[in-house]
């Protein structure tokens, strides 16, 4: 890529507007309109840094219509609140009062993070460690597997919220209820697409293995585990994002820590900039959660 | 005949579908001499290959009694190494793994450093050298085949057991391949002896290249028609054979009898081929 083809691009442009139209008086007074500018300013830079290394073209465009798309978000909404004050302030905050909120609330949001990220990793490691080696022996029995997958399509019918009540007459603490429902909202995905990434393995990488004469383990992890691993993630990534979903509802009802908690406390507060920080650390959350495993995902199936 | 090194005996496998059975291979009696090169010839749906997964022992649902070295035939054994035309090689692991993988499984005394050089020491040999770290997905199907028979070699087994391993490779890589396994036949002696080798194939040509003898299958039920020694010393089956008289006289053998079969089969008309 030129030079040319690489910094002249109408983002920069969209960078400038958005810039402009937070620079310009308006009708309201913008007290945190400074935390804007910064924040478009490092946007900006990001967007240079990116544009000066990137290899393709076509991963730059993606890029840049992504923050394209930010530039004119944040100048829509500078433009509909401060500037020309369309929309109700309580509900609808500049941003730059929503990002200075962010960085007000940073270390109590750290430690909501923490415990709900910490609740998610627990149930779901539990769930993925006793799922695939389950499912793995299961399968690998014709008869049994085919039994399993009927019993294992009824339990992931049952919507796994509504073992909450049941796991709270079952457990003391809400950490270890949302643990536990967590571990069953993974564990029936992750184990039904372990089954099925079995009992989906071609028969010739099977007949290979029989003819090297392999032990049963060699069989198991060796052979069927990394054979059916493209499986295998497919559930682990819809147990994830149910989880996600469980575990966000749960907090919303009865907890003192978490996302969820966070944004229901507040929003009955009704104060809706500390809801919208909320929900916006969410969806980074699960977007930071998303990325990592689909690293590892890449990298487990490199050889395909 | 005594000391054969593969004896079938009245051999026969009746497959069970939903709602009819056919019958893959009957009364299929032959024997396999230690060191010897045996082809398999048919056409597609004679058998052939099921024949070779009674010898693998991994099909096991059959009548009549299979021996190596005496024994009978009780499962796969790590005396046999096997090639098939596809997915020899485990995709998830790299060239050399796969190997070292097969000795692992034979040689359970050897440390994971030793296995992996006595990989790379026959990845050489089949012309792999530097390939040891890709994956078979990004080798072609002429270098998986040659991984394969990398592997199928390094496990140091009296027997080698190839189902079509080349008839998925272009017809220059074939060629390459066919020459290949023979020099490393040749030049691989266990104890004295070569190693003794089923092969099983479609083209007729590939058969009287590599073979000693050659047993000629028809279909429905599968049964063998005839085997014959290939009468050229394997010194003199360079390219200007396939020129000769005797060759086409030979090469002609073999298709009349494949011809016989179809000739009975319509009800012994007169055919035009």
């Amino acid at each position: 890529m030129t030079a040319k083809q690489r910094f002249l691009c109408p983002v920069h442009i969209l960078f400038a507007i958005a810039l402009a139209i937070v620079l310009i008086p308006g009708k309201g007074t913008d007290k945190y309109g400074v935390y804007l500018v910064g924040f478009l300013l490092i946007l900006e830079a990001l967007t240079l840094a990116v544009s000066a290394f990137v290899k393709k073209k076509p991963s730059l465009d993606v890029f840049l219509d992504i923050i394209g798309f930010l530039y004119v978000f944040l100048g829509g909404w500078t433009l509909a609140t401060v500037k020309l004050k369309l929309l109700r302030e309580a509900l609808f905050p500049p941003f730059g009062t929503i990002l200075h909120q962010f960085v007000e609330d940073r270390d109590k949001i750290a430690v909501n993070i923490a415990s709900s990220v910490g609740i998610i990793i627990q149930g779901f490691l539990l769930a993925v460690v006793v799922a695939i080696p389950l499912g793995l022996v299961i399968a690998s029995n014709l008869r049994a597997g085919n039994a399993a997958t009927y019993i294992t399509k009824f339990f992931s019918s049952i919507p796994p919220i509504v073992y909450i009540p049941y796991g709270i007459a079952l457990l003391p603490t809400f950490r270890s209820v949302s643990v536990f429902v967590i571990f069953l909202a993974s564990f029936w995905p992750v184990f039904a697409s372990t089954m099925s990434g079995v009992m989906s393995v071609d028969k010739k990488v099977l007949d290979s293995a029989k003819v090297l004469n392999v032990s049963k383990p060699t069989m198991l992890f060796e052979i069927l585990l990394p054979a059916s691993l493209g499986q295998i993630f497919l559930g682990c990534n819809q147990g994830l994002s149910v989880s996600f979903i469980l575990l966000t509802s749960a907090e919303m009802i009865g907890a003192r820590d978490g996302m969820g908690y966070y944004v229901k406390n507040y929003s009955d507060f009704g104060d809706y900039t500390r809801t919208i920080v909320g929900l916006l650390v969410i969806g980074g959350v699960v977007i930071a959660v998303t990325f990592l495993v689909g690293r590892l995902q890449k990298f487990l199936l490199r050889w395909r | 005949m005594s000391a054969m090194k593969i004896e079938l005996d009245h051999v026969t496998v009746d497959y069970e579908e939903k709602n009819r059975s056919f019958t893959a291979l009957k009364d299929v009696s032959f024997g396999v001499e230690d060191g010897e090169f045996v082809s398999i010839v048919g056409a597609s749906g004679c058998g052939k290959s099921t024949l070779l997964s009674v010898l693998e022992g991994v099909y096991n649902r059959f009548t009549g009694s299979v021996s190596i070295n005496g024994s009978p035939v009780n499962g796969a054994g790590t005396d046999r190494g096997v090639v098939f035309q596809h997915y020899s090689l485990f995709p998830w692991m790299t060239t050399r793994s796969n190997i070292a993988f097969g000795i692992r499984q034979v040689r359970k005394d050897l440390s994971k450093k030793e296995r992996l050089a006595l990989a790379d020491e026959y990845l050489n040999k089949v012309g792999l050298a530097g390939y040891g770290g890709k994956y078979p997905s990004q080798l072609s199907g002429g270098m998986q085949q040659r991984a394969a028979i990398a592997r199928a070699l390094a496990m140091d087994t009296d027997i080698l057991l190839m189902d079509e391993p080349f008839s998925a490779v272009d017809p220059k890589n074939r060629k390459e391949l066919q020459e290949l396994l023979l020099r490393l036949w040749e030049g691989e002696e266990r104890n004295g002896r070569r190693k003794t080798v089923v092969f099983v194939t479609h083209d007729i040509d590939e058969a009287i290249l590599l073979s000693d003898r050659i047993v000629v299958m028809t279909s429905h039920p599968g049964t063998v028609a005839e085997i014959l020694s290939v009468p050229f010393a394997r010194s003199g089956r360079g390219s200007h054979l396939r020129e000769e008289r005797s060759y086409s006289g030979f090469r002609e053998k073999i298709m009349s009898i494949f011809r016989g079969e179809v000739y009975n089969r319509i009800g012994g008309e007169e055919v035009v081929i």
